[in-house]
């Protein structure tokens, strides 16, 4: 039961046991992933810190590339600097900070979580939870409309390829003769179908 | 040879548009001669194309500098072998190159097309059609390859240098091929839905062109990110650059197409859903082909700036609108059949697969497109590159792992509790017991542990089935290896699919490992020193100059001995101490136990003419770890500064290549007859998850 009663969005219907656990499992890793998946800052030596800052600040002078990567005389001199500022016991935001007062924002890899820029943040959560809400909803709108019985487990087991074939073959059949049936009666919820599942 | 080229593209042009027109009125007027005539004037844009294509290579074999794009592209220095290379190193040479590709693989398409589509092949030939007069319009009278100069040059510029790579010759002919062959579908069913052809039977041929292009795009990325690895000299593989993300993007909604079109072959459903991918797919291919001509961003990989930018805007902007204008037109008619019955049902967990593609194509999408946002809204510059990517599409990444190892397992329609517990049983257990053996052996880094748990857990699901599988032809009187094939050869889009899905994890494996667990370390070595980072020794032996009149080039190379950690124990505590992760030697002396193990060789140019570095890297590669030196600089003082890391697993991701070509062709390799029974068996057998 508890695995019924905190999603109202799927609906109480006869989710079996494990549904809900799987896909919010899903979800809720990749939430929390994306929560924990950095590294704090003093359990990195300083030449580590270094590499890692480097990847996060823009070549000046080169296209789309970060200083890490990048051969140029100023990357070269970036990283040495980045270094100098680390032995002088700076924090990374400090050395973020050096460059971007140099540089403008634009030398930040990836833009700050603050202010217009929050934006660049918050959409990708907003796709994802709304997304997969739409998914969710998607599902459980085309199993409302379900027409058809669903069929028992031993049924299942011996359900062979030929009668899938045979069904396709039938709707076929059907969408050609012209006798499809209509899509409002195939929405039509049926209460058989609810008292079984 | 400018003119023959130039008067080629001008009759393809002219054929092309009769194509396009008597296509239309041949099946407007009912006229069958006409579309007939049509259908062949689009094979002939092949021949126009071709001898286009001959001439421009031709040119460069003869190094015929009048032509402004051979001098831009060539020069008398250039080894010839990288003709082939120069003929699409350029914009309007890369065109050419893409049209070459389109009109073959419309050729081909509309030669195969099965008999039953003839209701819609009028339709699926002009829209070709127009596709080619689209590009034939550009290069002819916008962006001609074949321009002359009026003053010929006494030697032309050369190739980019970052261009004269073994991997060019197939990456980025592979990248464009695929990112076009994404037409071919899409004129399939956008000629179903204009002909009001509402059944299925466009399903297979567009599964199958959409799979072979797919197969191409993906290996196409694949070779770029081993070009970038071993050439581009930054230890990295992948930089989410704008030009990959837009050929990413277009990729993963094909994925997910190419997923769940099966629905709709298996089940009737999804059909508005696919044909919404397809256009999607298709318009995010022609944002691809905009951006990487004198689009708004800024990329390593952008072509120069020119007026070509409008021109592709124009054509991406009138493909979304005719795709989904056309979509809109014709979604009554395409409902399922059947309704979903389940959660816990194939069906559904390929709709949950597809809204993970989707949502990182559009996170992808907004982080690329952020930078002008910003800019139009505010007027204030930002970035947004790996780290942010990273970021923000690792989780929903891994979530598709995590989804490739539930999906197969979900039998059709529903799944019962019983089936789901003797499915996901051993994968389950296998996952757990490989983090807890990660954990227990001190391994850092939690989300890395659950990924490599992910990946055990992916990788037991199919191993299981196919062991189920295997085992049950053996005990029926096969040998093993027959057996395998046999069951795999009995459903091939299924089996195909695991064989992918081995690539990917393959390609799992080796981006946790890069990403998480790789050592770095810095210094400037003389000859004779060494630098020490984790169990290596790295000592700089010999140099030499191979410069040419174009470039300063000298080659470096190194021993590499593995260590014993003990033997160094003063310097390690002192390099600690200084927060460093490795440190220099002066001397040069062996220490008791160590062993030389490898030589590499690393090498650095300057080319003057494009004022831009080169390198290549030396690696030392095995499936452990990567020993990957990169040679920053030679310094005046005659040493080399180097940047030396230690990339783990980095082995697999090219492994994974092979991988993913065969089970993407034994996805698509068609389905005989006679295959049919084999097939019965395995679904009664065991594979369906219901056994």
């Amino acid at each position: 039961m508890a695995s019924r009663i905190p999603f109202a969005l799927i609906g109480p219907r006869a989710l079996p046991a494990g549904a809900t656990v799987v896909f919010f499992a899903v979800l809720i890793t990749v939430l929390l992933l994306s929560s924990v998946s950095c590294v704090r800052e003093e359990d990195l030596s300083l030449e580590q810190r270094a590499h890692q800052l480097a990847g996060e600040l823009m070549c000046p002078v080169c296209d789309g590339q970060t200083i890490d990567g990048s051969s140029a005389q100023i990357s070269q001199d970036m990283r040495a600097k980045v270094r100098e500022r680390l032995d002088a016991g700076d924090t990374n935001a400090e050395i973020k900070d050096y460059f971007v007062v140099r540089y403008g924002s634009e030398i930040l890899a990836a833009p700050e979580r603050s202010g217009f820029n929050l934006l660049a943040w918050i959409v990708p959560v907003v796709i994802v939870i709304g997304g997969f809400g739409i998914a969710l909803i998607t599902i459980k709108n085309m199993r409302k409309s379900a027409t058809q019985m669903p069929p028992t487990s031993a049924e299942l087991a011996s359900a062979s390829e030929s009668e899938d074939d045979l069904t396709d073959y039938l709707a076929q059949v059907d969408r050609d003769l012209g006798i499809a049936p209509k899509t409002k009666t195939q929405s039509k919820p049926n209460a058989s179908d609810e008292a079984k599942s | 040879m400018a003119e023959l080229g130039f008067m080629a593209l001008l009759l393809g042009f002219a054929l092309s548009a009769y194509s396009a027109v008597g296509a239309i009125v041949g099946e407007r007027k009912g006229k069958a001669e006409l579309v007939v005539s049509a259908r062949r004037a689009l094979y002939m844009t092949t021949l126009t194309v071709t001898v286009a294509s001959v001439a421009l290579i031709y040119a460069f074999v003869q190094n015929d500098l009048s032509i402004a794009y051979v001098a831009n592209h060539s020069n008398t220095l250039m080894d010839r072998a990288f003709v082939w290379v120069a003929f699409y190193a350029g914009n309007e040479g890369s065109l050419l190159y893409i049209l070459l590709t389109l009109s073959i693989i419309s050729a081909l398409a509309i030669w195969f097309a099965p008999k039953r589509l003839a209701r819609s092949m009028p339709w699926t030939i002009a829209i070709l059609a127009i596709n080619q007069l689209f590009y034939f319009g550009v290069l002819t009278f916008v962006a001609s390859p074949f321009e002359l100069l009026d003053t010929v040059p006494v030697d032309g510029r050369g190739i980019n240098p970052l261009l004269t790579h073994p991997g060019m010759f197939s990456h980025p002919p592979l990248l464009m091929g695929g990112l076009i062959a994404i037409t071919i579908p899409f004129a399939f069913v956008s000629g179903a839905l204009i002909a009001g052809s509402y059944g299925d039977d466009w399903i297979d041929v567009a599964r199958v062109s959409a799979i072979l292009g797919w197969g191409v795009l993906g290996a196409g990325m694949l070779l770029g990110a081993w070009w970038a690895y071993t050439i581009l000299g930054w230890g990295g593989y992948w930089a989410w650059d704008p030009i990959e993300n837009v050929a990413l993007m277009p990729w993963l909604v094909m994925t997910a197409f190419i997923h769940s079109i099966m629905v709709q072959k298996r089940r009737g459903m999804f059909r508005m859903w696919n044909v919404a991918l397809l256009n999607t797919g298709f318009v995010l291919a022609q944002l691809g082909m905009f951006i990487n001509r004198g689009g708004p961003v800024v990329s390593v990989h952008s072509f120069a700036a020119s007026a070509l930018g409008v021109i592709f805007l124009t054509f991406m902007l009138a493909s979304l609108v005719f795709a989904f204008a056309l979509f809109l037109w014709r979604m009554p008619q395409l409902k399922s059949d059947r309704a979903m019955e389940s959660f816990m049902s194939r069906e559904a967990s390929f709709l949950v697969n597809n809204f993970l593609f989707l949502a990182v194509m559009a996170v992808t999408l907004w982080g690329v497109l952020f930078p002008l946002f910003s800019d139009l809204a505010r007027d204030v510059s930002v970035s947004v590159s790996a780290p942010y990517f990273d970021r923000v599409n690792g989780p929903v990444l891994l979530g598709i792992v995590v989804m490739m190892g539930i999906g197969p397992l979900l039998p059709w329609r529903k799944a019962s509790a019983r089936s789901l517990k003797q499915w996901f049983i051993w994968p389950t257990v296998i996952g757990v017991i490989t983090i807890t053996v990660l954990v227990a052996l001190g391994v850092q880094r939690p989300v890395a542990i659950f990924a490599f748990g992910v990946v055990a857990f992916v990788a037991t699901s199919i191993l299981e089935e196919w062991w189920r599988g295997t085992a049950a032809r053996y005990h029926a009187g096969d040998n093993w290896a027959i057996a395998w094939w046999r069951l795999v050869n009995g459903n091939r889009p299924r089996h195909g699919g695991y064989i992918v899905h081995i690539s990917i994890l393959m390609l799992g494996l080796g981006i946790i490992g890069t990403n998480f667990y790789q050592q770095r370390t810095d210094g400037a070595l003389a000859l004779g020193e060494s630098l020490v980072i984790d169990n290596y020794r790295i000592e700089y032996v010999a140099n030499g100059d191979s410069s040419r009149p174009d470039r300063i080039a000298k080659w470096a190379e190194m021993t590499v001995y593995s260590i014993d950690p003990d033997d160094y124990s003063q310097e390690i505590q002192l390099s600690n101490a200084q927060g460093s992760s490795g440190f220099t030697l002066r001397d040069s002396q062996t220490r008791p136990n160590d062993e030389l193990i490898d030589r590499i060789e690393t090498w650095h140019g300057f080319y003057l003419d494009f004022n831009m570095a080169s390198v290549r890297s030396g690696i030392r590669s095995t499936p452990v770890e990567d020993l990957y030196v990169i040679p920053r600089d030679f310094l005046s003082d005659g040493r080399i500064s180097l940047a030396v890391s230690i990339n783990p697993l980095a082995w697999w991701l090219w492994a994974s290549g092979p991988f993913f070509i065969i089970g993407t062709m034994v996805a698509v390799w068609p389905q005989v007859a006679v295959e049919r029974k084999p097939a019965r068996k395995e679904r009664l057998g065991s594979s369906e998850g219901e056994s």
